[in-house]
């Protein structure tokens, strides 16, 4: 009994995490291979596993006349929702900390109500103020405030707990009775020592905005998400291979937001060890 | 002439009464300690002083200017706080370098100064370290030489030490008086330990729920408190009760006290605060039996229970004077109230 017990903890977390994996891995493989080999769908089987590989269907996209300019407006899109996001989130939560730090559930609960509320919601509001906002709907860059709302869950925490996690007031007061005002503070103190939150709510913010499909179609314009779509009615196997190179520099890209965000922690391990003198 | 003045400063928090109208003139190169009990408004006095809060009414001069609307960024005001207050992301001395450079000084004064301010406070093989690897002592001293650095007009400590454990406590404390007594900065030393403020102070203002009880030099507050609230706030106290039967002069049992602090109609029920160096063992005096005796070092506390008031005093009693009591042991304390508070005590 007492030897069975040990190795029953270490089989049991190692099925779930096998299981797990091939839960997220197959869909992913299945969806390799419909966009990588070319070989008909209904040819798919264990009999074809190595067959006809190309990665030409990963690049096909690209020499669509409307991929580039779709890229273009997203990741300027992505860019505008971080800065307005970081332009009006930090000033206010860090107001919220120092000032009124009771409303800090309050102010949590109302950042999660896009999460809660659908986007279709908001959609529809849309439609009904469409007709009196032409001279604002019309831009492309119109989009950035609705997407501001819709990353607003998740970038309003991230910069939360980042504030959480120093001892804020002390550090303002610290910093202003050494002369700095408020800017030069939110520079000099704030800003370095949210790092790790500001890049990794931006992350999130251009996660957000480069898979959004719905608002950009309501309002027609031509980002990333809504080319694909038509691109994958026109071409299913090249729609798919998009997707999956979507798929891979998204995790590339959260895989250097994990690395960028440890490397300081890490250079000080590295600094204490090396004991000064 | 630096020297900074509360004139009538009144600060709420909503209901909460923070400080009641505190008028306290601190003087050109003086360190006066707040003393008082927690939530007394210590703090909220020195934030009202750096101008992180702003007073109701009232106003805070310096140097006979008036600059209670002046932001806090614009006071040159020094300040340590309690908690660990240093910036993480930045080693000693670019901490150090933050006034300075907000000043816009050169590169080559910036260093210099860093270096001196590092000598100061005897920390120069810690310059390149980052604040977590510096001990609670050690980074509020940085703490304090980052706050001297700019050449501030005022020092400001708000509990400085509480955070260290007692032997830290003690050096740092002795440490931060000699370099304010060679910088020569006027300051505002917020504690609560009363031995903290008796021995770093040139005056002690002791306060009680947002109001100055007593402003006066550590001896002053120690040895003629004028309140019986000062009188058991600083240093320990015995409470003795009797009558007052006379001018000057209370009862306790049958035995009379000269009290001159003693005010009030003959008669009247009285509560005497006496030190426990100012009661001895003697031939005759209260009755009492010996409860405990605690060795302190250069003295002994004699824990006395009298027997008709069935109350327990504590007498000092030098060096070896204590060696042949044991628990048990009959004796006579003898009460010296030359320098005793009375309290009326209300029916
Ligand atoms: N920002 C604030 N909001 C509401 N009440 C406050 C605030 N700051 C202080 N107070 C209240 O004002 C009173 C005085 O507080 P203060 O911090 O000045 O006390 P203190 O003497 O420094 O106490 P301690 O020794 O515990 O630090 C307290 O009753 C406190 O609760
Ligand atoms: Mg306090």
């Amino acid at each position: 009994m007492s030897a069975y017990k040990p190795r029953f903890g270490r089989v049991v977390p190692t099925i779930v995490l096998v299981i797990s994996g091939l839960f997220f891995l197959a869909p992913l493989l299945t969806l390799a291979r419909f966009a990588l080999q070319n070989v008909p769908t209904i040819l798919l089987g264990w009999s074809t596993l190595f067959d006809k590989w190309s990665i030409s269907g990963l690049t096909k996209a690209f020499d669509d006349p409307a991929f580039w300019p779709a890229l273009k407006l997203s990741l300027e899109l992505a860019g505008g929702t971080v800065l307005l996001t970081l332009g009006l989130l930090l000033p206010t939560a860090i107001w919220v900390h120092m000032r009124i730090p009771k409303a800090r559930a309050l102010i949590e609960f109302l950042t999660v109500l896009p999460y809660m509320i659908p986007a279709i919601a908001l959609v529809a509001g849309i439609v009904v103020v469409k007709p009196h906002a032409r001279w604002f709907l019309d831009s492309d860059y119109a989009l950035i405030p609705f997407y501001v709302v819709l990353a607003l869950p998740f970038t309003y925490r991230s910069i939360d707990a980042g504030l959480r996690a120093i001892d804020l007031t002390t550090l303002v007061d610290a910093s202003r009775s050494l002369g700095a005002g408020w800017i030069e503070t939110l520079g000099r103190v704030i800003v370095p020592n949210l790092r790790a939150a500001i890049v990794s709510a931006s992350f999130l913010t251009a996660a957000v905005v480069m898979g959004e499909y719905t608002i950009a179609n309501t309002l027609l314009k031509e980002t990333l998400p809504r080319f694909q779509r038509t691109f994958t009615g026109r071409e299913p196997q090249a729609g798919y291979g998009l997707n999956l190179l979507a798929l891979l520099v998204t995790v590339l890209l959260f895989a250097i937001l994990s690395l960028v965000t440890k490397k300081r922690e890490r250079s000080l391990i590295s600094r204490l060890s090396r004991k000064p003198t | 002439m630096t020297t900074l003045d509360f004139i009538s400063v009144r600060k709420t928090f909503g209901p909460t009464v923070a400080l009641e109208g505190l008028d306290l003139n601190v003087r050109q190169g003086e360190l006066i300690s707040l003393l008082g009990p927690s939530g007394c408004g210590k703090t909220t006095a020195l934030r009202i002083a750096a101008g992180f809060e702003f007073a109701d009414s009232g106003a805070v001069h310096v140097a006979n200017a008036d600059i209670s609307r002046t932001p806090a960024h614009k006071r040159n005001m020094g300040m340590v706080f309690q908690s660990y207050s240093l910036f993480p992301n930045l080693t000693v001395t670019d901490n150090i370098d933050f006034g300075l450079r907000t000043r816009r000084m050169s590169k080559t004064d910036r260093q210099r100064r860093v270096g001196e301010m590092l000598e100061l406070v005897e920390l120069t093989a810690f310059a390149r370290r980052y604040p977590h690897q510096l001990s609670g002592g050690q980074q509020q001293r940085v703490a304090l030489a980052r706050a001297l650095a700019v050449q501030p007009r005022v020092l400001l400590l708000d509990e400085p030490l509480s955070a260290l454990d007692a032997k830290v406590r003690t050096t740092l404390r002795d440490e931060i008086r000699r370099i304010q007594t060679e910088v020569g900065i006027t300051t505002l030393f917020v504690t609560h330990d009363q031995e903290e403020a008796l021995a770093i102070s040139d005056r002690i203002c002791v306060m009680s729920q947002g109001r100055l009880e007593q402003l006066g030099t550590p001896t002053e507050v120690y040895r003629t408190p004028t309140t019986a609230f000062v009188a058991r706030f600083v240093g320990s106290m015995n409470e003795l009760s009797g009558t007052l039967s006379g001018p000057g002069e209370v009862s306790v049992l049958d035995v009379r006290l000269g009290a001159p602090h003693a005010t009030g109609a003959t008669g009247a029920a009285v509560t005497l605060l006496v030190r426990p160096e100012d009661l001895t063992l003697a031939e005759t005096g209260l009755v009492g039996s010996v409860a405990n005796v605690t060795f302190q070092g250069a003295s002994t506390l004699v824990g006395v229970r009298l027997d008709v008031l069935d109350r327990l005093v504590s007498v000092d009693v030098g060096q070896g004077a204590a060696d042949h009591l044991t628990v048990g042991d009959r004796v006579h304390v003898a009460v010296n109230a030359a320098n005793a508070v009375c309290e009326t005590v209300s029916q």
